[in-house]
């Protein structure tokens, strides 16, 4: 894991395997950089209000996580049609956001000033990453660096003009963004106080969920000290942010630490592996998640163990009479699992149109849609959300809560959402064949068939796909393929 | 497990302090069993009837079980013995208990001392409904349906053929439990009420089935093992 180069600018493309920024992105430090980085991304008034609305992050994290991977990434590919390809797609995405904060500010994703601030808080963790575990850049090296990331910027943007040409000028800059308008926001305190304290389990732990909140217990906080102290002191001071004695040590001790791993043999951490392993379902046919199902059967004896340890809460005398809390049956769940499961993905607690979205934005992504195809999807979300808003929000406040879901759900199957499946039915039947084969099925569920499902000749009809969507969406079924897709962390 | 509510009215007592009674035996005739060497031992302890039983008292034995099963799970760990249970099909057995018995089932699994099967919301016949139902799921053409077969789709599949029943305080009934499995067992009923069954009893019956004569149907084996 090197971080120095050799030859100038000139000889080596900005983009591909030799970057600067690819050199970071097996480095464990590089996860606490970009915590780093996001908590002073929403820290600015205009992206805060953007994630606090739009963003799927404190109910799937884990899901965000891989896609914004996989997205930096394709940006800084080698090949320059797949960077553009990519960039074309962040923007139509951006596009789509944009509105009011709840001090009726507006906000637009596409906001030319706000999408330099976060590449200028990328640039600068990875600087600021590397000061504080004790191997600060060379000046070439960091010139060299600015100018990948402005040219990462130029290929969002068109230009990069939001963000100053010169390395000294930028530094004056971020202090005049951080000093004037960085903001105590919603967004940046669920960031450091929220998240990580009700951190969902990835997809691969999810069996476990006692190990799990054991685990986080521990771990949480912690994160959110060593991000804090990590900081710049005029945000800490005007954010009202705690200054913890020996906070500042820990979070230099575990970059340093973190920093160590540059001794490991290259290939040992890599960070495509980790968050792909992380995103595993345990009843993917991946060959990964059986070599995995060992080791989670030692560990879910191990859960089992403790929570048969953990003394009962008041009711251990059998003669005290508890109240016992209804039981759901098996393979249905209840309204407010699936509200808050599914419904919600901006774990708002509201149903709205940016939680639609949000799945419009999953689907797409999956698919790797391009235009028109991308837009359809969209509209038949829009055009359910409209009908779900006319059947269900009663008190006309624009949104849906769980209330009014729940006493509404058989209106759920409306013909908008019949649409909806026949038009995601189109777009995962990538050939147009009028079935949906092995390769487009694995495409949308990174799983193959599974023999329960109405399969004929190892393809799946427009009917059944179209059936099995409604039964998810308004029949409440679990246990779907379309579980680990929008309910999965 | 017979007997707990005549032995609290012999005391003056409520039922629930028979039920109560009857945690002792249970570990008792468990450790008796395995330190005598059974390999597979079940215990009937809530029939698909039990249900009609009045709801406080229901209630109050889900409550025990709950609380039994999680005191003396890391005991059944360490001794090597397998923990499963059989039926708990009812949507009324409350979610925690089901968790609790889902987790001795999970943490036990690789035990290999002793197989302790408990019934629990258990019926017979249900099973035999079920092995049914899955034999017909399965699209098994009526020819080919053997007994080996028909065994293979009743839950716990490894389940060998009882060869000894025990009912405590009396009762000589077979009360709809592991019909197919009991078809050649030998039965016990011994006098005592289940709180007062003890070790020496359960050795006891065990010696009574040692000197029956099991012959299933056929003529007696010219040599009977070692106790001929």
């Amino acid at each position: 894991m090197t971080t120095g180069t050799t030859g100038t600018a000139d000889a080596t493309p900005l983009f591909g395997p030799e970057s600067q920024f690819r050199a970071f992105f097996d480095d464990p430090r590089w996860a606490l950089a970009m915590i780093r980085a996001t908590v002073l991304e929403a820290a600015h008034p205009q992206i805060g209000a953007a994630l606090a609305d739009n963003s799927t992050f404190v109910t799937h994290p884990w899901r965000r996580l891989r896609n914004t991977f996989l997205s930096m990434r394709r940006m800084f590919d080698a090949d320059p049609a797949v960077r553009e390809r990519e960039a074309c797609r962040l923007n139509r995405l951006h596009a789509r956001m944009s509105g009011s904060d709840s001090r009726g500010r507006a906000y637009d994703a596409m906001d030319r000033a706000a999408r330099a601030w976060v590449v200028a808080t990328l640039f600068e963790s990875a600087v600021t990453m590397c000061r504080l575990s004790g191997q600060p850049l060379g000046q070439d090296t960091m010139e060299r660096m600015y100018a990948e990331y402005r040219a990462f910027l130029a290929a969002l943007e068109g230009d990069a003009g939001a963000l100053p040409e010169d390395i000294n000028d930028f530094w004056r800059y971020f202090d005049r963004v951080v000093g004037d308008e960085l903001e105590n926001t919603e967004a940046a305190r669920v960031i450091l106080y929220r998240l990580f304290d009700h951190l969902p389990a990835p997809a691969l732990l999810d069996g476990m969920p006692t190990l799990w909140a054991a685990g986080r217990a521990l771990i949480g906080p912690l994160l959110g000290a060593i991000t804090v102290a990590s900081l710049p002191e005029p945000y800490r001071r005007k954010a009202g942010l705690p200054e913890m004695p020996g906070a500042a040590t820990l979070m230099q001790g575990a970059y340093l630490t973190a920093g160590f791993t540059r001794f490991l043999p290259e290939g040992w951490i890599n960070a495509e592996t980790i968050i792909e392993t992380l995103s595993l379902s345990p009843d993917s046919d991946d060959p990964r998640a059986r070599t995995m199902t060992a080791l989670r059967a030692r560990m879910k004896r191990g859960a089992a163990l403790i929570r048969l340890l953990t003394p009962l809460s008041g009711d251990s005398d059998p003669d005290s009479v508890p109240a016992t809390p209804p039981s759901t049956g098996e393979g249905r769940r209840s309204a407010e699992e699936f509200f808050r499961q599914v419904l919600d993905q901006t774990g708002d607690g509201h149903l709205d149109w940016p939680d639609l979205a949000a799945m419009a934005r999953e689907l797409a992504t999956r698919l790797d849609l391009d235009e028109p195809e991308e837009t359809r999807l969209y509209d038949a979300f829009a055009a359910w959300w409209r009908e779900l808003q006319a059947a269900l929000d009663t008190d006309g406040d624009g949104r849906v809560s769980a209330d009014e879901y729940a006493t509404a759900v058989p209106s759920l199957a409306g013909p908008a959402l019949i649409r909806v499946a026949e038009v995601l039915f189109d777009a995962t039947d990538k050939d147009g064949s009028g079935t949906i084969d092995a390769d487009e099925y694995r495409t949308l569920f990174r799983t193959a068939f599974h023999r329960d499902l109405a399969t004929t000749n190892d393809t799946f009809g427009r009917s059944a796909f179209v059936g099995d969507f409604l039964s998810f969406m308004s029949g409440r079924r679990t246990n779907t393929p379309y579980d680990p897709l929008l309910a999965d962390a | 497990m017979d007997g707990n509510g005549r032995w609290a009215q012999l005391r003056s007592l409520p039922r629930t302090a028979g039920h109560r009674a009857a945690e002792a035996t249970v570990i008792d005739v468990i450790e008796a069993a395995r330190a005598s060497g059974v390999e597979w031992l079940s215990l009937y302890a809530f029939s698909t009837e039990n249900w009609n039983r009045p709801g406080s008292e229901v209630a109050y034995l889900m409550r025990l079980v709950r609380r039994v099963v999680r005191k003396h799970a890391p005991l059944l760990l360490a001794r090597g013995i397998r923990c499963r249970f059989l039926g708990v099909a009812d949507p009324r057995i409350p979610r925690e208990l089901a968790q609790d018995f889902d987790d001795l089932a999970t943490l036990t699994a690789d035990n290999r001392g002793m197989t302790l099967t408990l019934a629990f919301d258990h019926g017979g016949r249900r099973d035999i409904v079920e092995a049914a139902r899955s034999l017909i799921r399965s699209k098994t053409p009526a020819d080919e349906v053997t007994e080996r077969l028909f065994a293979d789709h009743l839950p716990f599949p490894d389940t060998p053929d009882v060869d000894l029943v025990i009912r405590t305080s009396g009762e000589q009934r077979i009360s709809n439990f592991m019909l197919w499995q009991v078809a050649y067992a030998e039965w016990v009923f011994p006098e005592a009420l289940w709180p007062d069954f003890r070790a020496p009893d359960f050795l006891a019956c065990l010696h009574t089935y040692r000197r029956r004569d099991r012959r299933f149907g056929g003529v007696p084996p010219q040599t009977n093992g070692a106790l001929s």
